[in-house]
């Protein structure tokens, strides 16, 4: 095969106070020349910086050893930082996951393409390089490229923005394109667009790609090849058909059993016990015995080599070597179609609405005399004990409806109604205030961010009752968190452990243990999975599930992912720039979505499949046509929907 | 609208400045005839000491005497100076050009300095010449400004003989240079590593930031993104912190003033204390207030100006909210 990226025996460690955590060990790869290979993995296993270890752009405090990694024939390894930053954007160059960030706010996105070009060229004249900055506009499909390239890059939607990225990384025609999560901060609507763009470059220019990211779907959509990784090793390789369809390593198959698109119908989804293990001093086996069922004896002791599986599959554990014992659960997962979700369930109260948004509007301000509005008169009602899903893309408002409705945002027009209260009228407020200040409760998006750092676990569980005021049912403020953590599926041990200490995903739990205190009847919970990977996800869904089932909680939920809605709710509400566009139960909105904006949401859900993945075209939206004067009327019982003589409605 | 709010809000705080200062000079010991009258003043009788303070309006009650001054004041009548037998204003005309030179060069150097040094420290963050800057600044902006001015003193112009002590001009009213040159020293010195480290660090913020590492994968170099870059971002910032700084600089200068006796409003300020010459203390006050408060404002809408960002500042924030 021949070789543009060569890579052998990688290593990277990090000094941190903490002691020397090994981020990547051991890596090995090859890229072919216009191939594009994806590296998967959960966050914190060492994707990223297998990345900027060959791009020569770690930290200081990280360090490098590699037998070699060679670009196009180059030993990087034995290149002073001059030479690398000569190569650097002529033969290899980067994308980020953060369109905003990754541009600098105080220059045009012209601006910022005219430098990268003229670093490599130096004595190009000026008309020269904005000829050549009009064609890379271009060539990433923004277009009105002269016009559009005078734009600051928070002019610019996040699509846009990460296409004006793009067109930086590739002004100096690189041979390889390490794209780090190049689509995790977009919409789902976007998110298409932007692989299909990665693979059309590829076609055009014959660049190769290295694309990283979490998440299966999109790899499914844009790699020839697919790397996946645990705890800073590469443990199974292949052809992008080969790791879906036939998976080998036990990590590789949890991790595809454990999306939410791909769970079987009835079922809870299935979740990977245990989490990663710290890289600080790690495992001297295979680092996913301990979460792995059916892990060898030998699985603990030593070091799994690659097993070839065929000439382009491999895969690092010990069931494929010849002498291992025959493990029942060998078949991939079935990749079905999204399932239907019929669990048994306490039946959700049809009469009983707990919360009733009537006609909610409100809009914030740009300048004096601009405003956009955020919420423009939403309408719905949630049933007690029901899921209710709210989805939209960033900026439709959801979040601006979740903080109105737990009172911290005062809508500006509208009631909303909490078991008949209305929670912004003062004197009702007050009358019923224990009530509303208990029963409602909200679980955030970040929990690194909503959990107090400095306070102990059980100190952040108890805070709500002595904030209220409430005796401890259970006897001690302590012995109340060690149920609610307890309730969360934690066991006590983490009650003096400090919020940095945990994961991503026990975070999430001690952020709903603490919501679920006060025992709550709603609770409102904005994009609580969105930023967990998709092992730590299934577990929080599940547990969101039970609480439903088993307890009788209400919930809003508020969603980008339409897969985790679908798994989740019983009725959604989709919600596009302020306004609800569709209002149904779960299966009738999937099975019959009549507003072409919902139509184009669910045309843009990624499946983890490259065959039919590759074939879904997604149906676009145009904004223009979006008619805000439309009537929501009910088009079939339970089914309402936003009409308009003016667009096309199913 | 704004405006005038500011403004209201800029001669609210000099009204209050005016009353407290006006108020706490007058609880201060002392005897405000001496400055008048010189030696004589211990010599007075009571009679004519009576007659002394009825005549300069010191016998009334505070808050009589401060609604007299108020009313003066404007006028435009910021009355006499005790001790110069002059228009108030007259004195500190004489005075403030002398400050300017002395604070105002003083600024531009340190402004330009610790540009420059903040951006050689980060350039070469902990090597050997970001560690020694960082050494040498810590220990100099240790040492006390009065103990730097009499040492600079005591080695340059009694030892070494080659500069002048004390004053701004010589007699004939030249060789302003050289006199500048020992103050201006110890006010750059007691002020440059406190922003010049500033700079270093508000640098090394950015070049942790996403798009310096997009720029450098596209080939520039650490330098180029340094100057190129990061220094446009912290721009705004830097110009915000510097407008605060004036005041600080400020106090520095009265203090180095003082010191080298340098006739500006920094003496000023100490000699009307000192000798409970009212006026000129109030005119003086107001004045270094005026500059604060002005200063302070000009930071706060420095902050929002300059920075393309900030003018969107509410729509990215609101799209922050929203965002996953």
């Amino acid at each position: 095969m021949d070789k543009l990226l060569e890579v052998r025996g990688l290593s990277v460690s990090f000094r941190t106070s903490a002691g020397t955590v090994e981020a990547v060990r051991d890596v090995s790869f090859d890229l072919a020349p216009g191939e594009i290979l994806a590296i998967v993995g959960e966050s914190g296993c060492g994707k990223t910086a297998l990345c900027r270890a060959v791009m020569g752009l770690l930290p200081k405090n990280a360090g490098v050893t590699a037998e070699r990694v060679a670009l196009d024939g180059t030993d990087l390894l034995s290149l002073r930082e001059r030479d690398m930053t000569k190569l650097r954007g002529r033969l290899f160059s980067m994308v980020l996951q953060d369109p905003l960030t990754a541009l600098d706010p105080t220059l045009t996105v012209g601006a910022q393409i005219a430098e990268a070009v003229l670093v490599h060229e130096l004595d190009l004249k000026k008309e020269a390089v904005r000829r050549r900055v009009t064609e890379l506009l271009d060539l990433v499909g923004i277009g009105e490229a002269e016009a559009r390239s005078l734009l600051y890059p928070h002019q610019l939607s996040g699509g846009m923005r990460q296409r004006a990225v793009l067109a930086v990384a590739l002004a100096g025609r690189p041979k390889l394109l390490l794209a780090d999560e190049p689509t995790t901060s977009l919409d789902v609507t976007v998110q298409a667009q932007i692989l299909d763009l990665l693979r059309d470059l590829q076609a055009k220019l014959g660049m190769a790609t290295v694309l990283v990211s979490h998440d299966l779907a999109v790899v499914a959509r844009a790699a020839d090849r697919v790397a996946v990784m645990y705890a800073g090793k590469i443990v199974e390789t292949g052809t992008a058909k080969e790791v879906f369809y036939d998976p080998r390593h036990p990590y590789t198959r949890a991790l595809l059993r454990s999306l939410p698109s791909l769970a079987r119908p009835g079922e809870p989804l299935y979740t990977i016990p245990g989490m990663p293990p710290t890289l600080i001093g790690p495992p001297k086996g295979d680092a996913f015995a301990c979460r792995n069922e059916n892990a060898l004896a030998i699985d603990y002791e030593r070091q799994p080599p690659m097993f070839r599986v065929s000439d382009t599959h491999f895969a690092a554990t010990w069931t494929l070597d010849p002498r291992a014992p025959e493990i029942p659960d060998r078949q991939a997962p079935a990749v079905s179609s999204i399932p239907r979700h019929d669990h048994p369930r306490r039946a959700a109260d049809p009469d009983g609405v707990l919360l009733d948004v009537q006609d909610l509007r409100h809009s914030f301000r740009l300048t004096r005399d601009t405003a956009v509005p955020a919420v423009d008169g939403v309408s719905f009602q949630v049933r007690r004990g029901e899921i209710f899903g709210l989805v939209g893309e960033s900026g439709s408002g959801k979040s601006t409806v979740a903080r109105c409705v737990m009172n911290i945002l005062r809508p500006q027009g509208g009631r909303i109604l909490y078991k008949g209260v209305d929670v912004w009228d003062p004197a009702a407020f007050r009358a019923n205030r224990r009530m509303l200040r208990t029963e409602r409760q909200l679980v955030f998006q970040d929990s690194a961010s909503s959990l107090d750092p400095r306070m102990k676990v059980a100190d952040i569980i108890a805070e709500p009752m002595a904030v209220s005021r409430v005796k401890p049912p259970r006897g001690t403020a302590r012995a109340e968190a060690a149920f609610q953590l307890h309730y969360v599926g934690m066991d006590p041990s983490y009650l003096d452990k400090y919020p940095p200490e945990l994961s991503g995903g026990m975070r999430q739990r001690v952020a709903i243990a603490r919501a679920l205190t006060m025992e709550p009847e709603l609770l409102v919970a904005d994009e609580p999975v969105a930023s967990l990977d998709a092992s730590i996800q299934a577990q929080i869904l599940n547990l969101f599930k039970h609480l439903q089932a088993e307890h009788g909680f209400t919930f809003l939920f508020i969603a980008h992912d339409l897969s985790v809605v679908r798994y989740l709710c019983d009725r959604v509400g989709v919600l596009y720039r302020g306004k609800l566009a569709e209002l149904a139960p779960t299966e009738e909105l999937f099975s019959n979505p009549l507003h072409p904006y919902t139509r184009a949401l669910l045309s843009a859900i990624p499946v983890p499949d490259p065959v039919r993945e590759r074939a879904r075209l997604p149906y676009a939206y145009d904004g223009r046509s979006f008619d805000r004067t439309g009537v929501f009327t009910e088009a079939a019982p339970g089914h309402f929907v936003l009409q308009s003589g003016k667009e096309d409605m199913a | 609208m704004r405006l005038l709010k500011k403004l209201l809000t800029f001669l609210l705080s000099l009204l209050i400045l005016s009353a407290a200062v006006f108020w706490i000079a007058r609880l201060a010991p002392g005897d405000p005839l001496a400055s008048y009258y010189g030696e004589r003043a211990e010599r007075l009788t009571p009679e004519q000491r009576a007659q002394a303070e009825a005549r300069l309006g010191l016998d009334r009650p505070i808050a009589a005497q401060y609604v007299r001054w108020l009313k003066n004041a404007l006028r435009g009548d910021f009355g006499l100076s005790l001790k110069y037998k002059t228009g108030v204003l007259e004195v500190i005309r004489g005075r403030a050009a002398n400050t300017l030179i002395l604070g105002g060069t003083g600024f531009a150097l340190i402004f330009s300095l610790a540009l420059g040094l903040g951006l050689l420290c980060a350039r070469f963050e902990d090597r050997l010449p970001d560690r020694i800057l960082c050494r040498v600044g810590t220990v100099v902006s240790c040492v006390p400004e009065f103990w730097l001015s009499l040492l600079l003193i005591l080695i340059f112009a009694v030892y070494l003989r080659l500069l002048p002590s004390s004053g701004a001009y010589d007699a004939a009213g030249g060789d302003r240079a050289r006199h500048l040159i020992l103050p201006l020293a110890v006010v750059v010195t007691g002020h440059l590593w406190y922003y010049a480290y500033m700079v270093r660090n508000m640098l090394l913020e950015q070049t942790r930031a996403d798009y310096v590492l997009l720029a450098r994968s596209v080939g520039l170099s650490r330098r180029r993104v340094l100057t190129g870059r990061c220094l446009r971002n912290i721009l705004p910032a830097y110009l915000s912190l510097m407008a605060i700084s004036v005041p600080h600089i400020m106090g520095g200068t009265y203090i180095v003033e003082t010191v080298f006796s340098y006739p500006g409003i920094g003496t000023l300020s100490y000699e009307s204390a000192r000798y409970q010459d009212y006026d000129l203390l109030m005119a003086v006050c107001l004045l270094s207030g005026a500059v604060v408060i002005l200063c302070s404002m000009a930071a706060q809408a420095l902050s929002g100006r300059v920075d393309p960002r900030v003018r969107a500042a509410s729509y990215m924030r609101e799209e922050a909210g929203h965002g996953r």
